[in-house]
């Protein structure tokens, strides 16, 4: 059996691993402190398309948990280093809240296409917009393709039919950025100088957390909070590296046996 | 080099992109040489049918539109979606909520469109709001058996000011956030181009069909036995030359050019 590399980074998702709705995951605020006293870079990790990094920051706060901005790294990070590394100029077609997250990156004269979650610009004028842009070589990013997702009155389309109708249109394929999709883990690690293999993902989505982390060459810890239901480390291949109860527990198995 | 034109007994001619181009204020633009190349072919002893997807208007309100630009038109002589819908929604019972351009929704007037049981999904333009979709979209998923009739798949079609998004992408988009697959009626579907054979009442072999859609014109007609030919006017973009699937039987630049090569082989 190969040597396992020293454990450098610690990926933390936060809703339903770190807290769930407005309530800490008891005892999670603890277990960070003490995550803190081991060697390794830590960086809390979301799919969002309308919260900025601020306003991540600001409720975890709130909540107990000692973080600093620059170690969090959500869906929108990860589209903006995309663009940064492509050197383009984005037609943002995000929530307003999110446009904070891309200060700094020129928008006039777009050559490139960002979709979030934002039916504000899903009319048919501003899609033919995009879709100019796109027909002429300009690529389409994508936060994530969700179909769809529950409001208070009913079911609501997502980004993901969007993408999919200019996908079509165009024939080209969008770069999806969040999890589960490769791209996001790698550029997670991006500037902490840590291999994959060097890194372990703690989360409660076992597909899109557990499983994307791993499909990208780090260890996934399941977590038995938030959105996890029993059976659901039966569901992805591998199976998780470790499931465990809560983000407690998950600290106290990296202190105990991976460092 | 003109073997494709010749053993022909009637053409069927798309009409965006090769009589006219759509869009502006005054409905439309006709493309040079085409009104005089239907007039003809008239004149030749061909016959003649429009094959059209076109889906913003009832047939009665876009031939009118064209009428107005020169063209010899006549609603007898257009094979288009909305009816092929309705005579399909009638065939199975099916009531539909209709995703369409307000003036197409008088092709539908004879049709039961209470309590929907399936959605028709059409080239509804500035109609295709998120408020408009998202309805569509919760009518398809709240059906237990979730249908979905497409009129067309264009990928995009051209107006005055640009290329345009059309019903295939919608389509698309219904379809991936419901996961069912679109029936689509009209090109590139073969009972539409049979259709519109039988009405002309030419058999494939000995009919062309000339369009701007490399797919949904020529790769349809030429699936049904027909020959067909790309214009390089309307949605044409020079990658069609290089189409990976379809081979038109020859690219001609423009409607003007493939009847006068028709006619010259008669």
């Amino acid at each position: 059996m190969a040597a396992r590399r020293a454990l450098k980074a610690v990926l933390v998702d936060l809703s339903g691993t770190l807290h769930v709705e407005d309530s800490a995951v008891p005892g999670a605020q603890e277990a960070l402190k003490r995550l803190r006293s081991a060697p390794v870079t830590i960086r809390f990790v979301t799919n969002t398309t309308k919260e900025c990094k601020r306003d991540l920051l600001e409720r975890l706060t709130k909540l107990g948990f000692d973080i600093a901005e620059n170690e969090i790294f959500t869906s929108l990070t990860a589209a903006r280093n995309l663009l940064e590394q492509k050197q383009v100029r984005p037609l943002l077609l995000v929530d307003d809240k999110a446009l904070p997250d891309f200060t700094g990156i020129v928008t006039e004269d777009p050559n490139a296409v960002v979709v979030g979650l934002a039916p504000e610009h899903f009319h048919y004028e501003m899609m033919n917009k995009a879709f100019r842009l796109i027909l002429d070589g300009a690529p389409l990013i994508a936060i994530h393709k969700a179909r769809y997702f529950k409001k208070k009155n009913g079911l609501a389309l997502g980004p993901g039919p969007f993408v999919t109708g200019l996908e079509y249109a165009t024939d080209t394929k969008a770069t999806v950025v969040g999890k589960p999709e490769k791209t996001f883990f790698l550029e997670a690690l991006r500037g902490t100088s840590c291999a994959p293999e060097e890194a372990v993902m703690i989360g409660d989505d076992c597909r899109d957390d557990v499983g994307g982390a791993q499909n990208a060459g780090m260890r996934g810890i399941l977590v038995r909070t938030g959105k996890y239901r029993p059976g659901d480390e039966d569901k992805i291949n591998p199976s998780p590296y470790l499931t465990c109860e809560s983000f407690p527990e998950a600290v106290e198995h990296i202190l105990g046996h991976m460092l | 080099m003109e073997a494709w034109a010749r053993g022909v007994r009637g053409l069927l001619l798309d009409i965006s992109g090769v009589l006219y181009d759509s869009g502006g204020s005054g409905g439309g633009v006709p493309i040079a040489g085409s009104a005089e190349a239907v007039r003809k072919i008239k004149a030749s002893g061909l016959k003649l049918r429009f094959c059209t997807n076109e889906t913003q208007a009832t047939r009665e309100k876009f031939v009118k539109k064209l009428q107005g630009l020169g063209f010899d038109i006549s609603v007898a002589e257009v094979t288009a979606p909305a009816p092929a819908a309705c005579r399909l929604l009638k065939e199975r019972g099916l009531r539909p909520h209709l995703l369409v351009h307000d003036d197409l929704v008088p092709e539908f007037a004879e049709i039961d469109k209470t309590n929907p049981n399936c959605v028709v999904v059409g080239d509804a333009a500035e109609n295709f709001s998120y408020a408009n979709v998202n309805e569509a979209f919760r009518v398809l998923i709240g059906l237990e058996k979730p249908v979905l009739i497409s009129l067309g798949r264009g990928r995009y079609y051209k107006e005055t000011d640009g290329l345009k998004l059309d019903v295939g992408a919608y389509m698309k988009a219904l379809e991936y956030a419901c996961d069912v697959e679109a029936e689509v009626v009209g090109k590139p579907a073969k009972a539409f181009f049979e259709s519109a054979l039988a009405e002309m009442g030419v058999p494939p072999q000995e009919a062309i069909m000339i369009g701007d859609d490399i797919v949904s014109d020529v790769g349809g007609a030429q699936q049904c036995g027909m020959r067909a030919v790309q214009v390089r006017t309307g949605k044409y973009r020079p990658c069609d030359e290089n189409h990976p699937q379809v081979k038109p039987d020859a690219y001609v630049n423009n409607l003007a050019e493939a009847v006068d090569v028709i006619l010259s082989q008669l």
